[in-house]
Formats: structure tokens, C-alpha cells, sequence
């Protein structure tokens, strides 16, 4: 929030050399690369309270002026059914808190739609505002044949028309200079030629408002008067019905029903407003009939084409999944890896205690943990930025759309639930290419009951555990079937909830779909790299400071209280067995740390191992065969242990010691972790999780996991005395998984509770990295609670059920 | 010719607008998007699940759902 704070010292004063200008137009119009070429790198992200849309904020300078421009998102129309379309006019009229009230409007118009592209235009201009119009495309209107006069547009609007293309840097010296000569002139208010019933209408309105108007907080203006009375609901209409009572609402009908005389308002409006653009036209452009089809006519036939171009579909989502799934991996292998060295490395230079775990285990781990989301998060916005700027996001869209309709999302949808199921982050921003709010609403709400690739670790233990290997029909692994099944868990409930959401808390009357399809456009690279940009540093700056302050919470909720019992208890253990160890050691001086050369001295006799298990044949051979590895690692290990300047025998009894050592430290800590506030939650919370077949242990490695899913591994690898540094595919921690017991000694886990947890993990909403770029999407908490509430609910009962039916079944 | 619905006319053929109607958000969408009265469309495509279908209206190309065409009532050319 203290990002959108730009300087609200431009409010009320201002002085001569510093002006806000408000940059509005269609989507797909050039509106983006201009504001891009006006301001350069000097921009930032508006926060529009209340809202899920955002308006970026840049400067840029002319002469001696400095100039605030505000890039309002592209719209159609400036009526408002939604708050998100409020924004405009609301942004237009400098009522957001910390945004600048514009001096004046750029309104951009593509040339080669310019009729459609006048219909904001004539309700921009109605506000009388200081304009210029930057006209866009003019090349792409050309190669059609359309020709437009624009000294006649000009003189027709009555404001300024500078041609520019923003990619080539034309015309931008040329707007800046226009705009500065405009915006010292008081600007012209356009007329249209409404019936007069229908102005008499909107004055008596107007006047009702201004009425109201002490009630509201601000004086509403004639066009937005027009507004509403053509409107008749939106928040505008909210607003002044809970500030004007029923009276107001009653009198508000009666002045309608009389503007109206039976007639639609809204027809009315568009026939007036294209009536006039259409009489312009006819002065303004001309458009030679050219046969022949337009390049885009061209792709279109092959990329929206029955066969071609659900093939071609099939093949850019494939890649767009594998390569979040997958190619991310190597990246995110190379972060985890280099925040796991850094954290020893520092850890090294520190002392025990709690400062050493507070920085290692809370805040290392913690940014680790929110810059492993960024492979995921570029890459798919790099298709996403490729896609959109090329023209193809609305031709997937117009692809998918039958099919996401039926779950009343519509084919915008798409490609961020299908890159939730690599990530749900990634999914969630990708949302945003969804123009209405409430479907994108539900596609966010969705996204979480996507299976993301943190689960699979869970999955891959509890499967590796307790599904057994068998074959189904003679060739289906069941392992397999049973990872299957965890995938479609999550779709399975998340249809459910799309309807009900769709029926219930977002019921719009079916948002309509309709999309422009824009013309092909080759992606540029810039274009792209900004995107990238924004997205990455959005992610790390507004959601990365949350994911970060919840692990530092749980880091504390697993450390303290630190217990000196624990500790005494066992350094009292330590140093008995280091006494004990004291004659056969004492020659042994690693000059390594303990943990490398154990290692070393594994990986001499792992390797003897596997040679041996590898023979097979005559007895004798295979004596022969074994007597030589086992001089070859008694002579590998008297080598590395004399490099330790000792006999083998002494680093025997010292490999003994080191791992007895270890093997105290991990019962320490899994001590420490039971006694922690982390441990006793789980204690506490211990009656509503048995119906799930879990123990404490597992109720508090559940609690553990919010930040991230897949830290159950490590929690549950430290509570069995394995240490942390467990993972999935661990051998040991499969083993230790497959033999807890409970205290009266019977098996803790069991395929039901196996199989409970992953349906517990395929529903939960237990990732803090996820609610917070949830709050971040929606601007608001209510939606990420509302997801952590619903979806722990949902998780709870379908664990219980999970468990109940599999131990009856016998599982 | 007869007068018909929009979401009716087959690939290729053009039509002008009589007529918009649905429930008012619809109805106002559509008209800001240029399909009214008086303007002539024509059908490109339907997607191919069948729905939903590509018009081209005041030069550029618009995609909307067979259920929201419907309301879109045209005299076809």
C-alpha cells in the first residue's frame, strides 16, 4: 500500500509545471506500449482499494513540466456494472485516495477500429476534460485501406490528434507537446444529440444527485448523472441508494420510467453515440472495399480451424505445462540448492542458538522459500506475454470457451487452471488476462484445488510407503492409479464449487462473453521483458514479504520454548558417550567437518556394496570377486582415513561416535519439537485429527506445512529423529514412516491413514505462498480466508471419509 | 430473406442488425461492442466445440457466445 502513495501534494495545488494526465482507451490498442514509450522505467503499480484491477502510475517530462501520467485499465465502455469498472470514471474524476486527479485525458483510438474505438471516446470527451487523442494502428488501418483524415478528426472532436506509434517512437515528442498546450486551455465539453426527454432526464438526475451529494462525499458530475440513469444498478447506483434511502431509489425509478418513455436507455444511448460516429465517419474516413482476406484472416483459418487449430492448441498448452512442470525444475534446484548452501555457510560463521536458527531455518529458508516460486511464476508469464502480445490469448480463449462455460467459467479460464496444476502462484496472476471480475474471481478460487507439484512429495512418500506394488489388470501399477487418482481428487471437488459459486456468493446474471479476437501481431521482446519484470518483482515484493513473515512464525512455533531440560539432558548423553569413546578417538583428528568425511568414508563401502550385489555366477568367482572389493575398500578407507592421519581402526570407533552423536542430535530436536508450541498444537489438536487416523505427530507436521506443502517431509523426518534434512524419496524415512508405532505400540500409519493424508494435502489450502498472491490478486483478505476456510473444511471431511471407508475395507 | 437470429446464420453469411435484446447487461455489452441496429455483421466461424462463434462487425472480429446471439436478431443480406 505504501507503493501507490504517489505524491498526493499534486492534489488541489496544483502548480504550473506538474500535471496528471489519464491514459484511457479499448483493450488491444497500443494503450500499454505508449504509456511504456512515455514513461520509460519511471512507473509503479497503482493500488486501487476495493478492486482487483490496477492502473500503473509513471512520469515522464516536458520542457519544465514534470507530468504524472495514469494508465487506467482498457475498457469498451465506462459504464459500470462492477466496482472494477467504476475504476475509470472514478480515476477520471480524482477520487482515489493517493492517485493524482488527471488535468487532462489521452484517449487512444486504433485506427483500423476507430468506430468502435469512439464509443469511449464520445463518453470520455462528454466529461469535458482537457484531451488529446492519440491515434494508434494507423499502419495496420492502411495495409486495409482505410484512410483517415486526421485534421478532419480533429476539427470534428474538437481536440488535438496526434498519430503515434509507440514500438517506433513516433509521435511520442510530438504528444507531449500537444498535451502541454491543451491542458492550459480549458477543455471542450462534447454534445451529442440526445432526444430531449432523455437530456430533461438526466438534469433532473444531476440535480437529485448534487442533492445527494453531501451524503456522498462528492459532487457527482453531469455524465455520470447520464450514467446512472442509463445503467439504473452498478456500485454507483449502491452507493447512492444506501446514502438516499428507498425515497431516493423510488424517485431515481420515476425520472427512468420518464427519460425511458418505453424505449431501452441503453439502445438509445448506443444509437445516439454510434449515430454521431458514424456521421463522422463518413467526413473522416475512407475505406476502399478490399477484397482478399487480412493476414490475421489468414492464421485465423489454420489457428482457430476445427482440425489445425485444436492441434496446434494442444500442442502450445502442452509445452506451456511441461515447461512449468518441468523445465522450472533444474532452476528451482539450483535456488533451493544455493539458499541450502548459504544457510550452512552462514550457519558456520554463527553460534549455536536460537540467533544461528532464527537466521538459518527462519529467514534463509523463509526467502528461499519465496524465490522458488519464481522459475514458475517467468516462465508462464513468459508464454503468457508471448501469447497475449501475439494475439493468440483470445483465439485459446475462443477455442476452450464451450467447455469452461459448463463450469461457468469461462475459456479465458484455461491456461491459469491448467498451470496450477505445476504451481498454483503462477495460476492464480494468471488470472488477471480475465477481463470480468467475477470469473476471475472463481478461476482464482479454483486455482488452489489444482494438484500443484508440491503435493507430489507428499503423494510419492505415503504411495512409496503403503500403496503396494501391484499390477492392476496385469499392467496398470496401482501406485501409479493411485497417483492418478490424487490429481482428479482436487478437479473432482473443484467443479462443485465452480457451480456453486457461480449460483450462489458471485451470481451474476451469466457475465457475458464477448471478445474481441485482435488482430496477429508480432511479440516484442521489450514488451515481453516488462512483463516479466513486473510480475516477478509484484510476486517478491507484495507476496514474498508475507510468505516470509509466515515461515519466520512457524520457524518460531517449532523453536520455542527451548527447553534447558532437553538440552541438558542430552549434552549429559553427548559427553557420557564421548568418554566412553575418549582412548579410541583421541588419535582421530578429521580435519574435515564430520558430516563430509562420514560421507566419504559411506560412499567407499555403498560402492563395495553395489559391486557385490552385482555378481552373480560361479560360487567361486564370485568369492574371488568379493574378497577383491573388500581389499579394495579396506584400502580405500585406510587411505582416506591416513589422509586423517589415523589407522583404519581409529576411524572405525570414530565413525561409531559420529553417528551416535548424530543419531542423539535428531532425538534432540525431534524432543525439542514436541515440546515446542508447534508440538503442543498437536498435542492440542489431537481429538479432531484421530477420526482422521493421524496422531499428534501428524496433526502438528499438518500445522507445520502451512507455509508449504511439502515441508510435512522435513517435519515429519525431525519428529521421527531422522533429522530435517529428509526427502521424499528418503529410504530411511519410508522405512521409519512404515514402522511408527503408537505408544501402545500398535502401527501409526496404514494404507486409510496413507491414503487420508493425501486427500487431507490434495484439498487443503495449506500454503501461505498462495494466500498471500491471493490477497495480492483480489486486494483483499476476505478471499483468502474465505479459500484457507472452505477448502481445510472440504479437506477435513474428505480425509475423515477417506479414512473411515478404507479401515473398513479393511485397509 | 426472413428475419432471424444471429447465432442461426450459417459460416459466410452476412446479415444487418434489427433488433438487440437479453437481460440488460448483456443487451448494453453488446450495443458498446457495435452489434445494434442498422450495422451489418457476418458469420466467420464457430469454435470447434460449436460454440462459441466469431462474427465480424465494424471491421473487426468479435467472439461471442450461440446463447448471447440469439438475443442478436438479424435480416440476413
Amino acid at each position: 500500500m505504501t507503493e501507490s502513495s504517489t505524491s498526493t501534494r499534486h492534489e488541489g495545488h496544483a502548480r504550473h509545471d506538474r500535471h496528471a494526465i489519464a491514459l484511457m482507451g479499448n483493450p488491444n490498442t497500443g494503450k500499454s506500449s505508449l504509456f511504456n514509450a512515455l514513461t520509460g522505467a519511471r512507473q509503479k503499480i497503482a493500488n486501487f482499494p476495493g478492486v482487483t484491477v490496477e492502473a500503473k502510475i509513471g512520469t515522464t517530462r516536458f520542457e519544465n513540466s514534470e507530468l504524472t501520467i495514469i494508465d487506467l485499465p482498457g475498457t469498451y465502455s465506462l459504464a459500470a456494472r462492477s466496482p472494477d469498472e467504476r475504476v475509470a470514471t472514478d480515476a477520471l474524476l480524482g477520487r482515489i485516495e493517493g492517485t493524482p486527479k488527471p488535468d487532462g485525458v489521452v484517449i487512444v483510438l486504433d485506427a483500423s477500429s476507430l468506430d468502435r474505438n469512439l464509443y469511449i471516446g464520445t463518453q470520455v470527451l462528454e466529461f469535458g476534460l482537457p484531451a488529446v487523442v492519440a491515434l494508434t494502428m494507423l499502419d495496420v488501418a492502411e495495409s486495409r485501406g482505410i484512410k483517415i483524415d486526421t485534421d478532419k478528426l480533429a476539427r470534428t472532436l474538437g481536440v488535438p490528434v496526434v498519430v503515434v506509434n509507440a514500438p517506433k517512437g513516433v509521435g511520442i515528442d510530438e504528444l507531449k507537446s500537444t498535451l502541454h498546450r491543451t491542458l492550459h486551455h480549458p477543455g471542450k465539453r462534447l454534445e451529442l444529440s440526445y432526444p430531449d426527454d432523455f437530456k430533461r432526464g438526466v438534469d433532473t438526475l444531476h440535480a437529485e444527485l448534487c442533492d445527494l451529494g453531501v451524503k456522498l462525499g462528492f459532487t457527482p458530475t453531469r455524465p455520470e448523472a447520464l450514467r446512472l440513469l442509463v445503467d439504473g444498478a452498478g456500485p454507483f447506483f449502491d452507493e447512492c441508494e444506501e446514502v438516499g434511502g428507498e425515497e431516493w431509489t423510488r424517485k431515481f425509478f420515476e425520472i427512468r420510467d420518464r427519460a425511458a418513455a418505453g424505449r431501452s436507455l441503453s439502445m438509445l444511448e448506443a444509437q445516439t453515440r454510434y449515430g454521431a460516429i458514424g456521421q463522422w465517419m463518413r467526413e473522416v474516413k475512407q475505406a476502399e472495399a478490399r477484397e482478399g482476406r487480412t493476414r490475421t484472416d489468414v492464421v485465423d483459418g489454420i489457428l482457430t480451424h476445427k482440425l489445425w487449430g485444436s492441434l496446434v492448441f494442444i500442442v502450445v498448452m502442452g509445452l506451456i505445462f511441461q515447461s512449468i512442470y518441468s523445465w522450472s525444475g533444474p532452476l528451482m534446484d539450483a535456488i533451493d540448492g544455493g539458499f541450502g548452501a548459504l544457510g550452512d555457510w552462514v550457519g558456520g560463521m554463527m553460534g549455536e542458538g536460537a540467533l544461528k536458527s532464527l537466521v538459518v531455518d527462519g529467514v534463509i529458508a523463509g526467502v528461499g522459500g519465496v524465490l522458488i516460486f519464481l522459475p514458475q511464476i517467468l516462465i508462464l508469464f513468459l508464454f503468457i506475454a508471448i501469447l497475449e502480445d501475439l494475439g493468440y490469448m483470445s483465439r485459446a480463449a475462443f477455442l476452450m470457451d464451450r467447455l469452461m462455460s459448463r463450469f461457468g467459467l469461462s475459456g479465458k479460464a484455461f491456461i491459469p487452471l491448467l498451470s496450477s496444476f505445476a504451481c498454483n502462484i503462477p495460476g492464480i496472476m494468471g488470472a488477471r488476462v480475465i477481463e470480468d471480475r467475477n470469473t476471475r474471481l472463481t478461476t482464482i478460487f479454483l486455482a488452489p484445488f489444482m494438484s500443484c507439484s508440491a503435493r507430489l512429495p507428499v503423494y510419492t512418500l505415503f504411495i512409496a510407503a503403503f500403496v503396494p506394488q501391484i499390477k492392476l489388470l496385469g499392467f496398470l501399477e496401482l501406485q501409479g492409479v493411485v497417483l492418478f487418482a490424487m490429481y482428479w481428487v482436487g478437479v473432482l471437488f473443484a467443479i462443485p464449487t465452480a457451480l456453486v459459486l457461480k449460483k450462489g456468493i458471485l451470481k451474476s446474471k451469466v457475465t457475458p462473453f464477448l471478445l474481441e479476437l485482435p488482430s496477429y501481431k508480432m511479440p516484442r521482446p521489450r514488451a515481453v521483458g516488462r512483463v516479466l519484470w513486473e510480475r516477478g518483482g509484484s510476486f517478491v515484493r507484495r507476496a514474498g514479504t508475507i510468505i516470509l513473515a509466515v515461515s519466520v512464525l512457524v520457524w518460531a512455533a517449532g523453536y520455542f520454548p527451548r527447553s534447558a531440560e532437553i538440552d541438558e539432558k542430552y549434552d549429559t548423553e553427548t559427553s557420557t558417550l564421548e568418554k566412553s569413546y575418549v582412548a579410541a578417538v583421541v588419535k582421530f583428528k578429521p580435519d574435515e567437518d564430520s558430516e563430509s568425511l562420514l560421507a566419504q568414508f559411506k560412499a567407499i563401502d555403498d560402492a563395495h556394496e553395489k559391486r557385490v550385489s552385482e555378481l552373480e555366477g560361479e560360487k567361486e568367482e564370485i568369492k574371488a570377486a568379493t574378497a577383491e572389493s573388500e581389499r579394495q575398500r579396506d584400502s580405500e578407507t585406510a587411505e582416506l582415513a591416513s589422509k586423517q592421519s589415523a589407522a583404519h581402526a581409529d576411524y572405525e570407533n570414530w565413525k561409531e561416535l559420529a553417528e551416535k552423536r548424530a543419531d542423539i542430535d535428531n532425538r534432540r530436536a525431534g524432543e525439542h519439537l514436541e515440546n515446542s508450541i508447534l508440538g503442543r498444537m498437536g498435542h492440542a489438536i489431537e481429538p479432531a485429527v484421530t477420526p482422521l487416523g493421524w496422531d499428534w505427530r501428524i496433526g502438528m507436521a499438518a500445522i507445520a506445512s502451512f507455509p508449504a506443502r511439502e515441508v510435512i517431509v522435513a517435519t515429519l523426518g525431525t519428529i521421527f529423529n531422522l533429522g530435517s534434512g529428509q526427502e521424499a524419496e528418503s529410504e530411511p524415512l519410508r522405512k521409519v514412516v512404515q514402522d511408527a508405532t503408537r505408544p501402545d505400540g500398535s502401527k501409526l500409519f496404514s494404507l486409510a491413514t496413507g491414503l487420508s493424508i493425501m486427500v487431507f494435502f490434495a484439498l487443503c489450502a495449506q500454503c501461505a505462498a498462495t494466500l498471500a498472491v491471493m490477497r495480492r490478486e483480489t486486494n483483499s483478505w476476505k478471499w483468502p480466508l474465505a479459500s484457507f476456510a472452505y477448502m481445510t473444511t472440504l479437506a477435513y471431511l474428505a480425509a475423515l471419509v477417506t479414512f473411515q471407508v478404507a479401515s473398513a475395507l479393511g485397509g | 430473406m426472413s428475419s432471424q437470429t444471429l447465432d442461426k446464420l450459417p459460416v459466410g453469411a452476412s446479415g444487418t442488425v434489427l433488433d438487440v435484446g437479453g437481460e440488460p447487461a448483456l443487451q448494453q455489452r453488446l450495443l458498446e461492442m457495435g452489434v445494434l441496429p442498422g450495422i451489418e455483421v457476418k458469420v466467420v466461424r464457430f469454435a470447434p466445440l460449436g460454440d462459441p462463434m466469431e462474427i465480424k462487425v465494424m471491421g473487426y472480429s468479435l467472439s461471442l457466445r450461440k446463447a448471447e446471439a440469439a438475443h442478436v436478431t438479424v435480416e440476413r443480406a
